[in-house]
């Protein structure tokens, strides 16, 4: 086995924790999405009428609970490309 | 034995044992609603059954894909190389921990549909079509875990120490990145479930908001698989 120099152990390592950060980064808001959209649909059943108002609420909602899921890609982009 | 075949079985037991997980949870929820709908409504039995095997059979769908990567890990495991055993754990985390959100989210919409079947079993066609279509979106992120695995198993890499974190850290976005989009989809399936069960009327509109609803859900699960494939191919 060669040996590993220092800066290559620092970007392997970084290429693993890219993996773990986008991993574990989208359980959050894969789940809090579902909450909002379920709720949604709920309302909707309740008060069709309002379909609109309710379908742009939830899309609002969504993009929202998001950003965590974004911070966690940018972070991953950042530990790939950048490090 | 050799590395290569170590790997291969570590792989395909990580597969098949966190690949059934969710399934196996999804399935318990549907039959747990079938029986209470069952107290409610003893005279709809048959209806009540062959629905309930319908929604277990598509929740079945993600642990048959975990199995399928599991059997190719066990029987078809080629290779000599130090990397390709790395690929095959890779796989393995991929498929074993992405099947796991789908399993138990294709559970909900189905547990939805017999709580809906309780209250009015003349419902049931309607709330059978809904269930399908809501599971079926539900299944993406296994797909996508899928797609990665296979990616995985056939991909012959040359050694570099680098090379080595990045596709396990490509198995391991895609297989712990799918969790939440699967359950949260059928988040959206359940609740859009419950509203049809309540009004069959509002079918269409209820399964244009599930869609879009599960459409944006998926995002996160879209970002896992496009930094799975950047550590897979680019780095």
């Amino acid at each position: 086995m060669e040996t590993i120099s220092g800066a290559e152990l620092i970007k392997a390592l970084a290429l693993l924790a890219a993996g773990i950060a986008m991993g574990f980064g989208a359980i959050g808001p894969g789940i809090g999405e579902g909450f909002v959209g379920g709720k949604a649909c709920e309302a909707i059943g309740n008060r069709p009428d309002e379909a609109n108002l309710i379908t742009k609420t939830m899309i609002i909602g969504q993009a929202i609970s998001e950003t965590t899921g974004i911070y966690a890609l940018v972070v991953a982009l950042i530990l790939i490309f950048v490090v | 034995m050799e590395f290569v075949t170590i790997c291969a079985m570590l792989g395909a037991g990580l597969a098949i044992g966190l690949g059934s997980i969710g399934s196996a949870v999804g399935e318990g929820y549907i039959a747990m609603k079938a029986a209470e709908s069952l107290g409610r409504q003893p005279g709809a039995s048959q209806k009540t059954l062959r629905i309930m095997i319908i929604g277990q059979a598509v929740t079945e769908t993600a642990a048959i894909f975990a199995l399928v990567i599991a059997l190719i890990l066990i029987f078809g495991a080629g290779g000599t190389t130090f990397m390709k055993g790395i690929t095959y754990i890779a796989a393995g985390i991929a498929i074993g921990c992405g099947t796991i959100g789908s399993g138990f989210g294709a559970g909900l919409p189905g547990g939805s549909c017999m709580e809906g079947i309780g209250r009015n079993p003349e419902n049931a066609d309607a709330l059978t079509v809904q269930m399908i279509i809501g599971q079926a979106v539900t299944q993406t992120s296994t797909i996508f875990a899928l797609t990665v695995a296979l990616i995985l198993i056939t991909l012959n890499p040359e050694y570099s120490f680098i090379k080595i974190f990045a596709i396990l850290g490509g198995g391991i976005a895609m297989g712990f990145g799918a969790i939440g989009p699967g359950i949260g989809d059928g988040l959206v399936a359940k609740n859009a479930n419950l509203a049809v069960g309540r009004d069959p009327q509002n079918m269409g509109l209820l399964t244009r908001t599930m869609i879009i609803g599960q459409a944006i859900t998926e995002t996160t699960d879209i970002y896992a698989l496009v930094v799975a494939l950047i550590l897979i191919f680019v780095v």
